[in-house]
C-alpha cells in the first residue's frame, strides 16, 4: 500500500493509480473472474470493497444493528441530511421486520419510539415506519424463516449501497463505462462515419472513404436526353428517375445492389422534372415545370390519372403525399393555379389560392403528415402547421432552387443559386441556419438531399459535374465525387442502404455511387486536420 | 323587494306555542333525551309520534357507546338496525372502525392494535381519500404516549362526539327522518338572513345575528 498509493498514471498524469486497479478489481468481478480478481487484489493491496463496506456489510448480515447504525453515521457524517435520513429509514424498517416476524412487538414498537428519535430521524419518516407496519407484506409474523431474513438483508444492503457516497462505494461498471465514453467521443469526431457496427478497441475510432458511396459501380443509360430528377423509394428497392425526354422511368434495385430497367412511363407531352413516391411505395407522381401531373401505379407502370380535369394548363411543378398514401398536395408555378390537396381519385379536397399564393418553388409534407413547407419564389419560405393553422415564415437572402426534408422529420434543407445549401429546423429553434458550401451552383435548379446514418450527411449535385458530400458536422465538403460529364441535377441517397447514392445529370446518365476503397494513409490525415 | 312589512316590526308577528313546543319535542327526539321528552310531553301535551319509541332508544345506546369508546359495539347495533347503512356511508364506517384502532391503542393492546389495522383497516389504504387518515391513526403507535403525539385529537370527546353526530344523522337520514333539527334550521336560516340584511343596509341597522346576545334577551 506504501509503493504506488499517490502515483499517478497516464501522459498528463491525471489518473490515480489506486483508483485504476480498483475499477480493474471491479471489472474483473463483474466480468465473474473471481479469482483473479481476488488475486490482484492481494498483489496489489487494493481491496474492491472499502474497509468501511465491508464493515458495514458484516454488520447488517449478521442484524448487528447498533454497530451498522454506528458504521452508517460515520459514512454519512458529511452527506445530505435527505440521503442519512433514507438510509436510516431503510436499516430501522429492517429492523421492524426481523422483530415483527419473532412476534416481538415490544421491540418493534422500542424502534419506533425510542431509537428513531433517539437517532434524529424527522417526524414524518418515524409516522411512515408506522404506516410501514401494517402496509409491508414482510411483516407478517410468521416462521422466521432464516433464508428469508438472510435474502432480505442482502436486499438492504443493495438499497444501501446505493446511497453510499464515493469512494466509499463506486459505481457500477465503472471501466465498461469509461471506455464506451472514450469510444463515443471518437465516433463523434469520426466523419465518414456511417454504420452502427460495433468498433474495435485496438485503434482509435476513425471511419475511412469505404463507410460511404464514393466510387460509381453502375451507370444507367436510358434516358435519351437530361435527366433531371432521381429519387429512391422509401423501401429503397426501387429508383424513379424524370428527364426532359419526357418520360420517367422506375428502376429495380437487385439484391446485390445492381439496378435495372423496370418501367418507361410514357404519357408527359412536356420534359418531367420531379417525382415522389407514395409512403407505401404503390404509386408515383411525375409532373415538371411547363407540365401536369400524373399519378402512375408502380407495379404495373399503368398511367392512374392526370391531374386537372385534362386541363394542359394545370402545371405542377412540386408535389408530395400525405403519410396515408391516399392524400397529395401539389404546387404550381403558376400563381393563379395555387396549392391543390387532392385525393387519388382526383377529386380536390383543398386548396389554397390567392393573392398570398405566389409561384412555388418546391414543396414537401413532413413525415407526420403534419406540417407542409412550401418554397415561394424565390426567397421565402413558409411552414404551414396544418391543423393548428400557425404558419413560420423564413426569408432567404439568395433564391432559393429546392427544398428536401431529412427522413426524421426533424430538418429540412434549401439549396440557394449563392451555391450555399442552408440547414434549417423543423421546431423553429434556431435563428441562424448551418451553412453549407463547395459546390458550384449559379444559373440552375440543382438538388440536395439528406442521407446515411441518422441522416448525417448532405449530398448535392453542382453545375460543375460532380457530387458533393458533407457530413453535418462540418462546412466543407467530405467527399468530392467524379463521374459525370455535365451538370449533375439532382442525388437520391437509398434510405435502407447508407452506401448507396444515385445522382442525376444533364449528360443523360444515372450514376450509382458505393462504397470506396479505404483511405490511403495522406487522406486520413486530411481528415483529421479538418475538425 | 321590501313589502309593507319592516323587518325591524318582528316583534309585532304572533308564535304559536304550539309550534315552540313541537320545535323543542324534535331537538330532544333528535338527540335521544327520550326521558325529558315524556317530561314535556306530560306537561304541554305535545304529542310524540310513538313508533319512534325503539328507533329512539337505539340510537341512544349507539351513541353512547360511541361517547364511550366502544367502537365496536356501536357498530354491531348500527349493523342490527340498518343493515346497510354502513355499507352505503364508507367513510363513516371507516371512521368507527378508525376510533376502535385507537381505542385500542389507548387501552396499550397494541398487539391487537396492529392485527386490527392489518386486517380490517389496511383494505381501506387502497382508496386514496382514507390514505391520510389512516396514516394520522398509525403514528400514534410511535409514541409511548399517545396523548401527547401531534395526533392527540382523535383520542378526545370532542372528535368521538363529531363521530356521534355524523352516525345520528346518518341513522335518522336512513330510516327517513330528518337528520337536522328544526331548530338548527331556524337558527342557520337567521344567520343567513341577518347576514343579508347587513349587507343590505349596513351594521347600525341590522347587526349580525348573535345567539348569545339573543339569550340574554
Amino acid at each position: 500500500m506504501e509503493n504506488g498509493l499517490w502515483e499517478l498514471l497516464g501522459s498528463k498524469g491525471l489518473l490515480k493509480r489506486h483508483e485504476f486497479i480498483r475499477i480493474l478489481v471491479q471489472c474483473l468481478y463483474s466480468l465473474g473472474f473471481k479469482k483473479s480478481a481476488s488475486c490482484l487484489e492481494h498483489e496489489s493491496n487494493i481491496l474492491y470493497k472499502s474497509a468501511d463496506f465491508g464493515l458495514l456489510e458484516k454488520q447488517v448480515l449478521s442484524g448487528n444493528w447498533d454497530s451498522c447504525l454506528a458504521v452508517l453515521d460515520r459514512i454519512f457524517d458529511s452527506s445530505s441530511d435527505h440521503t442519512r435520513d433514507t438510509a436510516l429509514y431503510l436499516v430501522l424498517k429492517q429492523c421492524l421486520v426481523e422483530y415483527l416476524k419473532q412476534g416481538d412487538i415490544s421491540l418493534a414498537l422500542n424502534v419506533l419510539r425510542k431509537q428513531a428519535p433517539l437517532l434524529g430521524m424527522g417526524k414524518e419518516k418515524i409516522h411512515r415506519l408506522a404506516c410501514d407496519i401494517v402496509y409491508t407484506k414482510e411483516m407478517e409474523s410468521g416462521e422466521a424463516d432464516s433464508f428469508l431474513v438472510q435474502d432480505l438483508r442482502k436486499n438492504l444492503l443493495v438499497e444501501l449501497e446505493k446511497l453510499i457516497p464515493l469512494p466509499i462505494v463506486i459505481g457500477e461498471r465503472r471501466l465498461e463505462h469509461l471506455v464506451e465514453s472514450a469510444v463515443l467521443h471518437q465516433i463523434d469526431t469520426c466523419l465518414y462515419h456511417n454504420s452502427w457496427d460495433a468498433v474495435s478497441l485496438y485503434k482509435d475510432h476513425c471511419c475511412g472513404r469505404d463507410q460511404i458511396p464514393s466510387e460509381t459501380v453502375q451507370i444507367l443509360m436510358a434516358h435519351k436526353n437530361e435527366v433531371w430528377f432521381v429519387q429512391f423509394s422509401n423501401s429503397g428497392k426501387y429508383l424513379a428517375t424524370a428527364s426532359s425526354d419526357c418520360t420517367a422511368m422506375i428502376w429495380k434495385v437487385l439484391d446485390d445492389n445492381k439496378v435495372e430497367l423496370k418501367h418507361t412511363l410514357e404519357s408527359h407531352q412536356n420534359p418531367v422534372s420531379f417525382v415522389s413516391w407514395s409512403p407505401d411505395d404503390t404509386k408515383l407522381l411525375t409532373c415538371g415545370n411547363a407540365e401536369v401531373l400524373k399519378l402512375w401505379d408502380v407495379e404495373t407502370g399503368v398511367l392512374r390519372h392526370t391531374f386537372g380535369n385534362n386541363n394542359t394548363g394545370f402545371t405542377v411543378s412540386s408535389c408530395a403525399w400525405f403519410p396515408d398514401s391516399a392524400r397529395l398536395v401539389c404546387g404550381s408555378s403558376d400563381p393563379e393555379r395555387g396549392i391543390v390537396m387532392w385525393d387519388t381519385d382526383g377529386n380536390e379536397i383543398k386548396a389554397w389560392r390567392g393573392t398570398r399564393i405566389p409561384k412555388v418553388v418546391d414543396l414537401a409534407v413532413t413525415p407526420d403528415g403534419e406540417s407542409m413547407i412550401t418554397v415561394f419564389s424565390d426567397k421565402e419560405i413558409r411552414i404551414l402547421h396544418l391543423e393548428t393553422k400557425v404558419e413560420r415564415v423564413i426569408s432567404e437572402e439568395q433564391p432559393i432552387t429546392s427544398l428536401s426534408v431529412s427522413s426524421d422529420g426533424k430538418f429540412f434543407i434549401v439549396n440557394l443559386s449563392s451555391q450555399e445549401i442552408h440547414l434549417w429546423d423543423l421546431a423553429g429553434e434556431w435563428k441562424q441556419p448551418l451553412k453549407f458550401s463547395g459546390h458550384r451552383q449559379s444559373k440552375y435548379v440543382i438538388r440536395s438531399c439528406f442521407g446515411g446514418l441518422d441522416s448525417s450527411f448532405i449530398a448535392s449535385g453542382s453545375e460543375d459535374s460532380q457530387v458533393y458530400l458533407w457530413n453535418l458536422k462540418n462546412a466543407k465538403p467530405l467527399e468530392v465525387l467524379s463521374g459525370h460529364s455535365m451538370t449533375v441535377n439532382c442525388v437520391s441517397w437509398n434510405p435502407r442502404n447508407p452506401r448507396m447514392l444515385a445522382s442525376a445529370s444533364d449528360d443523360q446518365t444515372i450514376r450509382i455511387w458505393g462504397p470506396g476503397k479505404p483511405n490511403k494513409p495522406e487522406k486520413w490525415l486530411d481528415n483529421q486536420k479538418m475538425q | 323587494m321590501y313589502t309593507d312589512m319592516d323587518p325591524r316590526q318582528f316583534e309585532h308577528s304572533v308564535v304559536d306555542d304550539n309550534d315552540i313546543h313541537s320545535i323543542v319535542m324534535s331537538y330532544l327526539l333528535h338527540n335521544c333525551f327520550n326521558e325529558t321528552a315524556d317530561s314535556l310531553a306530560s306537561c304541554t301535551g305535545v304529542k310524540q309520534p310513538s313508533d319512534d319509541r325503539d328507533n329512539i332508544q337505539r340510537r341512544k345506546q349507539i351513541i353512547h357507546f360511541v361517547m364511550e369508546m366502544k367502537a365496536l359495539k356501536a357498530v354491531e347495533l348500527t349493523e342490527q338496525l340498518a343493515k346497510d347503512l354502513l355499507e352505503k356511508n364508507k367513510d363513516l364506517h371507516f371512521d368507527l372502525l378508525r376510533l376502535h384502532f385507537v381505542e385500542l391503542v389507548c387501552a396499550r393492546k397494541c398487539n391487537e392494535a396492529i392485527e386490527f389495522a392489518k386486517t380490517i383497516l389496511a383494505p381501506f389504504g387502497t382508496v386514496h381519500k382514507y390514505v391520510e387518515k389512516l396514516e394520522d391513526a398509525m403514528a400514534l403507535l410511535a409514541y409511548d404516549d399517545p396523548e401527547k403525539s401531534p395526533l392527540f385529537h382523535l383520542l378526545s370527546s370532542e372528535y368521538r362526539q363529531q363521530v356521534a353526530d355524523n352516525l345520528n344523522r346518518t341513522i335518522l337520514e336512513h330510516t327517513n327522518q330528518p337528520s337536522y333539527t328544526p331548530m338548527e334550521r331556524i337558527i342557520q336560516h337567521v344567520t343567513v338572513v341577518r347576514q343579508y340584511l347587513t349587507e343590505e343596509n349596513g351594521k347600525d341597522a341590522f347587526p349580525p345575528f348573535s345567539l348569545k346576545d339573543s339569550l340574554k334577551g
